[in-house]
This record gives structure tokens, C-alpha cells and sequence, in this order.
């Protein structure tokens, strides 16, 4: 009687732990992992030997491997020590704060069973007294072509997970967003498009929305890539008129390309564009144009005009600088060339000076200017004092590298990279330090840590941020809805 | 306590009659729910964003489903039942070219010019027909179009995700080799219930011989060489296919049945190559070629293949044809399913 009672406990403990563990949900199957997949490292994210800022949130990771179990994760910085079990590492907001507090490295000892036997190993977390502008603005847009749905341009809190649209579909009755770009990290002076009907370019300057049409009528079509001059009167952009095409082999799927673009300056005080003839000729390309820190300059791509699509191969974008008047918003024609498309046999792309004027950040790609479908697209840095381009190896992966900006202080930099599946562009970060050593890049935390597990959109044009916008979507909204596009002539 | 009672009986009737209710819809509908499972949502957001189906929604939702799942003989069927759509005839097209029989049955059916063969993508297309764009191109071979139709298929559904668009983003990279970026799929649809099975043989270390033969017909499908092009140039893109693998049957019976419903009969004469297909379809079209060009000779009929008999109606066809004045109605019986019936008579509606 005694042993039939134990035997029904023991089966309502064991009913009891099954129910349990269904309400608990099922473990997720983190197949396929390995070589030739999207998950070749035993973390995810990769956070082995990282450098990090002292003010990032909290880097959340789960263990790869699907057939390993009874996981212990320590983290040891500077005698305080954090001991987290089980397949996913979630960090508790204090115990993050405890072990960043230190000011040291985190060492990092990882412990589990796989079925061939006992597993660990050792790494680091290397924490840079040098901390990173809190906010990242990104467009987040399934990689389509050339077509969009429910977009938002997010701003996203570095130091914790809190995110908000800035700017978002359902204020904006599903229209179309360009991405938004800060001058030189600064949260008081951004801008970015918002095109279709009642659209135009939102010019953030300390607070102040403002909605502008920036095109007159000897323009080939509205502004497309641009900067903000540092001083907030004028910005540089490229007229371009852009046509998506389709690769029918490999994995490069689309191309964009451009049959023509010329460069003009608007005048944000004066409501004028203005359009120079030595920069709108018919027989040259050019487009991403960017100012140097001091405004002195204007750094843009520029190509021989090429009968495209059946030239695209042989396309060359090379980098170049002018000087620019800031006192009248004149671009001079005194071409000066840094990189050549000719010599160099690759195409740049997306120039971005640091705010300090050391550094200049580009891409190169085999041809084009459309280099997010492109796996051989790296990124480069070019020393201005120097003249000496480093290649960047320690932050270049297999898949596209690119769409990068700088922090404020000039000592971390921004980019979206393909890294993994080569379809989904995500935040990786990487410091730089005076002599130009960059340390290997770490991705966006996110509090959960399969979250790029199932996301299947790209993060497009992450941009740095000293502050906030200090605007939200609702904002936009009613810019968009209400105040009427100011005319530039 | 009667009232209470009362009160019972009335909400076990509701619930009674909420269930039933459900149960005739669900038999009366099915499709409408595979399909709203196929694109991650469930009965009620579907009925909230698609409203409630009719037999002609309910019938272009099965031929989606059963080609998402290739039971083309499933397709065929519905196709049958449908209204003169596009996507009817899509579908119809697909599942003869399944069969080898696009060309022998394409004018039995509504064709409304090309748009019955490939789906337009455009920005006035709806979500449902361009979540269906993908299938023609998986089936020819271009694993580029196929990725794009299926990404743009999930970029417009309503939940932005969907078994069916993911499940073809899986498998076009699994064809082309890019085991990377299939992986990322695999793993969301290894973890939905509904799709484990699915995504457990197509882990690429999981193929069974089967399997691994279809991905291989697939693979010799793919193009060889890399053409940038336009984003809807299909009889480029038809070229491509068929200059990297000139065996692909069922490409060039697709350009040639493109060229001819396009009425572009000099395509038509460029792109057909007798000896690797043949249709009375073609031979329709030839001698009308022939005919406008002055070659009407013995050594053309053997060498397209057409048939004394086809002769002897394209003949008849003419006689009445000049008879009438060029009026075509003494020809719709007995010719309607001619090419000769389409190229004279098919007007394009302008209002698509």
C-alpha cells in the first residue's frame, strides 16, 4: 500500500516536472552550427576577445554547440567574479555594472559536457576605458529590393536595450525612409529623408524639425547621399540617378547603379541649392560626398561615365578631395586624388572623415557603388596625416563590410557587416586607438541572445550619436502630416 | 437558479454554435487556413487583413499552397475551377510546364498575354500575387529571381515572416550552395512546429539520396555565367538559363510561349530550336511566320516540323479568314484554340 503510494507520488512529481517543463517552452534548436553555417563560433555572439566600452550594455551570449549541456560561464575582472549557468548567459543589469565597474579586462572561463567529454576554454573581454556615444540610430528594412514595408528608423540606448522609433511607418502612412545620419556623432545636428508625398529632408539642428525639398530644377533628381557641413549652414550632397538590376549568378543577387550623378550644396540658412557645372558633367560619375572634419573639404567618388549595366564590371569608383568655401558653400574645382579606382584595381565607396581629422573610412569593392551584396567589400582607413591606408584586417570579415560611422570622440566607429549569413547586415563596433590599431569587432548586445536568430531584417546605416535626437516617430508624424516642405531655388 | 440554468444553456448553445460555425468554415475554406498558417498568422489576423474568402480567393489560395508543397497535379485541378485570373492561369501554366505540356495546352486556357506565365512585381501588384512570383522561377532554375520573389513575398505579408517564403529562402541557397545563408532559415523553421520535419532533411548534413538528386537537378539548372540585368527582362533572363544549360526544356518552352504571347514572332523564330521541343503551337506560329516572310516551302515544314495536317487547317483558317474580311467570327469555334485565333484576335487589356 506503503509502495503504491510512493509510486503515484513519484508519478504526479514526474507529471508535475513534465508540465513544468512544457510551460517552459521548448529549448531552441540551434542547428545547423559549425563550419559552412551561419554559426561557426562556440559563443554567440562572438564575444571572445572583444574590446568593448566601459558604458555598453550588458553582452548577452548563448553556447553553440546543441549536443553540450551543463554550462558554467565566470567572468573574474579585477577579483570580482560572476558565475552564470546554463546555455544562455543573461546578464543581471547590476552584476553587468559590478564587473564593468572594475575598469579591468574580464577574463572569461567557459565550462560544459559535449558527448565526446568535458569542454572549456579561456578568453577575454578587453574593456576600453574609452567610452562610446550612447546612441545608434538604424534603419531597419528587410533586404529587399528596392522596395520597403513597415520601416522605422530606430534610435537604440548603448548603455542598456531601451530602442524608440524616431521615425516609422505608422506615422508616416508606410512611406518611404532614408537613413538617418548624425554630423560628426552630434544628437543636435541629423538629418534624413523621408520621400513620397509630403515627404522631404528632415533637418534636425539642436531640436529644430525642419522639412525640406532639397532640389531645384536643373537638378537630375532630389539629393540622395550627403553630409552636414560641422557648422550646421550647408550640406554636401549627390544627385543620382539610380537603377537596381539583377545578377544572374552567385550570390551577389542585386546591383544598384548609377547612369548619372552630380554633386550641389544646400544652404540651410539661405533656402538655395546650388549646382556647379564642373560637377555635373555627363561624362563623369559622382556621388557619397562628405565634408573633412575642419569643413575645408569635400571628399567624394568619382568615375568615368560608363555605358551600364554591360560596363558595371568595369566600373571604378576612385576617392578624391576638393576644398570647399564655407563662407559661400562653393565647391572648388581643384581635384586632388587620394585613392585611385586605376591604380588600385577597386572601387571605393561611403568616404567618412573622423570628427578629429585624423582618420578617413572607406569601402572597397571589386566594382560599383552598391557594395552591401558585394563579399569581397572591406573596409579601409586612411591615415590624413600620413597618407598610409590600413587594411583593417583584425575588423574585415568574408561577407560585406561596410555602411560605417564614427563616434563623437573619433575613438570607435560603427559598420554593418554581413559576417554569418551574408543576407542580414547587423552593428559591429571596433575602437580605434592613436597609432590606428583597431581591435576586433564586437555586434550589438541585445537582451536576448538569440535575437539574431530569428531577425530578418538588416540593421542599415548604424550612425553614432553624442545624444539623443530628442525627437520621436510621433514627431515625425506630425512634421510629416503638417508642416508644409520649404522650397530651396 | 433557473435563471441561472437559463444562462448555461444559452452560453453552452453560443459555444455550440461558435464551434460549428468555425467547423463549416474550415471545411468550407480550408485553403484559406493553410494559407494564413503558410504566412504566420492565424484564422482571425488573416480574416482581419485578407477579409472573408469567397470560393474565387479560396481557390487561388489552393493552388498557392499546393505549389508551395509542388503537388502540381493538386494544382491543375484548382486551376480548373478558377476564375480567369491571373494567378489561375499562372498556376495552370506551371503545372503543365510540370508536365512537359505548357505549350500543347496554353491556349485551351484564359491567357492574358505574359502575365499568365510570369507575375508582375511591381508596385501595383497585390502581397498575394507577389508572394506567388517565386514558384516559376524555382521551378526554371534562376535561384536569384526565386530569392527575390520569395524575400519580397515575406517583405509584403502580413507578418512579415511566413513558412512558405522562408522555406523557398532555404532552399534557393541550398541550391546554390550557400549553405551560410540557408542556415539562418533552416534554424527559424527548425524551430516552428509546423516546419521541424521540413527543415530536418534539408539540414545539409541530413540529405537523403533523394534529396540530394533533386537539389542536384536543380544545380544543373543554375546559370553559369553572370549577366547583370534589368529587373524584369524575363526573355534575358529565359537566354541566360538556356545559354548555360541548353537542355532546360522547360526554359525554352517558357520563352518561346513568352515570345508567342507577346506576339513577338521574330523572338519567337530566334529562340526556337525544333529539335530540343515541339508543339503544334509552334507549329502554328511558324507558318504564320513562313506565310508574312515568303516561306512556305517543303524544306521549312521539315525542317520545323509541321505536320500536313496543320498545314491543312492553317489553309482552312486562312480561306475564311479572307472570306470574311479579316472577321474572326466564323473562326471561334473551330479555331479559338489556334495560335493563328490569338494572334489575329487577342486584344491586351490596357487597364492591367
Amino acid at each position: 500500500m506503503l509502495c503504491g503510494t510512493r509510486i503515484i507520488d513519484r508519478a504526479w512529481t514526474v507529471l508535475a516536472a513534465l508540465l513544468l517543463l512544457l510551460a517552459c517552452g521548448r529549448t531552441p534548436d540551434l542547428r545547423p552550427v559549425g563550419e559552412g553555417t551561419d554559426r561557426t563560433a562556440p559563443v554567440f555572439p562572438d564575444y571572445r576577445d572583444v574590446t568593448v566600452p566601459c558604458n555598453i550594455a550588458p553582452l548577452n551570449f548563448y553556447y553553440t554547440d546543441p549536443e553540450a549541456s551543463r554550462f558554467v560561464t565566470t567572468f573574474t575582472s579585477a577579483g570580482t567574479t560572476v558565475k552564470v549557468r546554463g546555455r544562455d548567459v543573461v546578464w543581471k543589469k547590476k552584476a553587468w555594472a559590478r564587473i564593468l565597474s572594475t575598469g579591468a579586462d574580464v577574463e572569461v572561463l567557459s565550462e560544459y559536457k559535449t558527448p565526446s567529454g568535458p569542454m572549456s576554454f579561456r578568453w577575454t573581454v578587453h574593456v576600453s576605458a574609452d567610452a562610446i556615444d550612447p546612441y545608434l540610430t538604424y534603419r531597419l528594412i528587410e533586404p529587399g529590393f528596392e522596395v520597403w514595408d513597415d520601416l522605422e528608423i530606430i534610435e537604440r540606448n548603448l548603455d542598456s536595450f531601451d530602442a524608440k522609433p524616431i521615425s516609422d511607418w505608422r506615422n508616416t502612412k508606410n512611406k518611404c525612409m532614408n537613413c538617418h545620419i548624425h554630423a560628426q556623432g552630434r544628437g543636435d545636428l541629423s538629418m534624413f529623408y523621408l520621400r513620397g508625398e509630403g515627404g522631404g529632408a528632415i533637418l534636425n539642428r539642436g531640436g529644430t524639425l525642419r522639412k525640406l525639398t532639397l532640389r531645384d530644377s536643373s537638378m537630375i533628381s532630389p539629393t540622395v547621399y550627403g553630409e552636414i557641413h560641422p557648422k550646421g549652414r550647408f550640406g554636401v550632397f549627390s544627385t543620382n540617378i539610380i537603377i537596381p538590376a539583377m545578377h544572374s549568378y552567385g550570390n551577389r543577387r542585386m546591383e544598384v547603379f548609377d547612369t548619372a550623378s552630380d554633386l550641389c550644396v544646400a544652404d540651410f540658412d539661405g533656402n538655395r541649392m546650388m549646382t556647379f557645372p564642373d560637377f555635373a558633367r555627363l561624362d563623369t560619375f559622382e556621388t557619397f560626398p562628405v565634408f573633412s572634419a575642419d569643413g575645408q573639404y569635400v571628399f567624394y567618388c568619382t568615375a568615368p561615365a560608363k555605358s551600364l549595366p554591360a560596363e558595371i564590371e568595369h566600373i571604378g569608383y576612385s576617392l578624391v578631395r576638393i576644398p570647399f568655401d564655407a563662407e559661400t558653400g562653393t565647391l572648388v574645382n581643384q581635384v586632388d586624388t587620394i585613392w585611385s579606382a586605376t591604380e588600385r584595381g577597386l572601387s571605393v565607396c561611403h568616404p567618412k572623415a573622423s570628427p578629429d581629422g585624423r582618420w578617413l573610412l572607406f569601402t572597397v569593392a571589386d566594382y560599383g557603388t552598391f557594395p552591401i551584396n558585394h563579399r569581397e567589400c572591406d573596409l579601409r582607413m586612411l591615415d590624413l596625416r600620413t597618407g598610409e591606408v590600413l587594411t583593417l584586417e583584425e575588423v574585415n570579415a568574408d561577407k560585406s563590410d561596410t555602411y560605417h560611422s564614427w563616434a563623437s570622440d573619433s575613438k570607435w566607429f560603427v559598420f554593418a557587416s554581413k559576417r554569418g549569413d551574408g543576407m542580414f547586415g547587423k552593428p559591429w563596433f571596433s575602437h580605434v586607438s592613436e597609432d590606428g590599431t583597431v581591435t576586433k569587432p564586437f555586434l550589438l548586445p541585445q537582451r536576448d541572445p538569440h535575437f539574431y536568430d530569428s531577425m530578418t531584417r538588416s540593421f542599415n546605416v548604424p550612425d553614432l550619436g553624442n545624444a539623443s535626437v530628442g525627437f520621436d516617430a510621433a514627431e515625425i508624424g506630425r512634421v510629416w502630416r503638417e508642416v508644409p516642405a520649404e522650397v530651396f531655388d | 437558479m433557473k435563471v441561472r440554468r437559463i444562462l448555461w444553456i444559452v452560453l453552452a448553445v453560443a459555444a455550440l454554435a461558435a464551434g460549428a460555425s468555425q467547423v463549416l468554415f474550415l471545411t468550407r475554406y480550408p485553403y484559406f487556413r493553410k494559407y494564413a498558417a503558410q504566412n504566420g498568422i492565424s484564422l482571425r489576423e488573416a480574416r482581419k487583413v485578407w477579409g472573408h474568402p469567397n470560393e474565387v480567393s479560396e481557390t487561388a489560395m489552393g493552388m498557392a499552397v499546393e505549389a508551395s508543397l509542388e503537388n502540381w497535379q493538386a494544382v491543375a485541378a484548382l486551376a480548373k475551377e478558377d476564375r480567369r485570373s491571373e494567378v489561375g492561369t499562372y498556376y495552370y501554366n506551371l503545372s503543365n510546364a510540370m508536365y512537359g505540356q505548357l505549350a500543347d495546352k496554353l491556349l485551351d486556357y484564359y491567357q492574358p498575354f505574359e502575365r499568365g506565365l510570369f507575375l508582375p512585381v511591381g508596385e501595383h501588384s497585390s502581397p498575394f500575387v507577389i508572394g506567388c512570383a517565386s514558384d516559376v522561377w524555382f521551378a526554371l532554375g534562376d535561384m536569384s529571381l526565386a530569392e527575390r520573389d520569395a524575400m519580397l513575398g515575406m517583405l509584403f505579408s502580413p507578418a512579415h515572416t511566413g513558412s512558405r517564403y522562408l522555406r523557398r529562402l532555404a532552399e534557393t541557397n541550398l541550391v546554390k550552395g550557400d549553405y551560410e545563408a540557408a542556415s539562418k532559415y533552416l534554424r527559424i523553421l527548425l524551430n516552428s512546429p509546423r516546419d521541424r520535419k521540413w527543415a530536418q532533411v534539408r539540414l545539409p548534413d541530413a540529405w537523403n539520396p533523394g534529396y540530394r538528386m533533386l537539389i542536384d537537378e536543380k544545380r544543373a539548372k543554375l546559370p553559369r555565367f553572370d549577366l547583370v540585368h534589368g529587373m524584369d527582362q524575363v526573355q534575358y533572363t529565359l537566354r541566360v538559363l538556356l545559354n548555360s544549360n541548353p537542355s532546360n526544356k522547360m526554359a525554352l518552352d517558357y520563352l518561346l510561349c513568352y515570345d508567342l504571347l507577346t506576339k513577338d514572332l521574330d523572338a519567337f523564330v530566334a529562340d526556337y530550336v525544333p529539335s530540343l521541343t515541339h508543339s503544334k503551337l509552334y507549329e502554328e506560329a511558324m507558318l504564320i511566320f513562313l506565310a508574312a516572310k515568303g516561306g512556305m516551302a517543303p524544306d521549312n515544314f521539315a525542317h520545323y516540323q509541321i505536320s500536313q495536317e496543320t498545314l491543312s487547317r492553317f489553309n482552312q483558317f486562312v480561306t475564311i479568314y479572307k472570306r470574311d474580311n479579316g472577321s474572326g467570327k466564323n473562326l471561334t469555334e473551330e479555331f479559338g484554340k489556334t495560335y493563328w485565333y490569338y494572334f489575329y484576335y487577342a486584344v491586351r487589356n490596357e487597364n492591367h
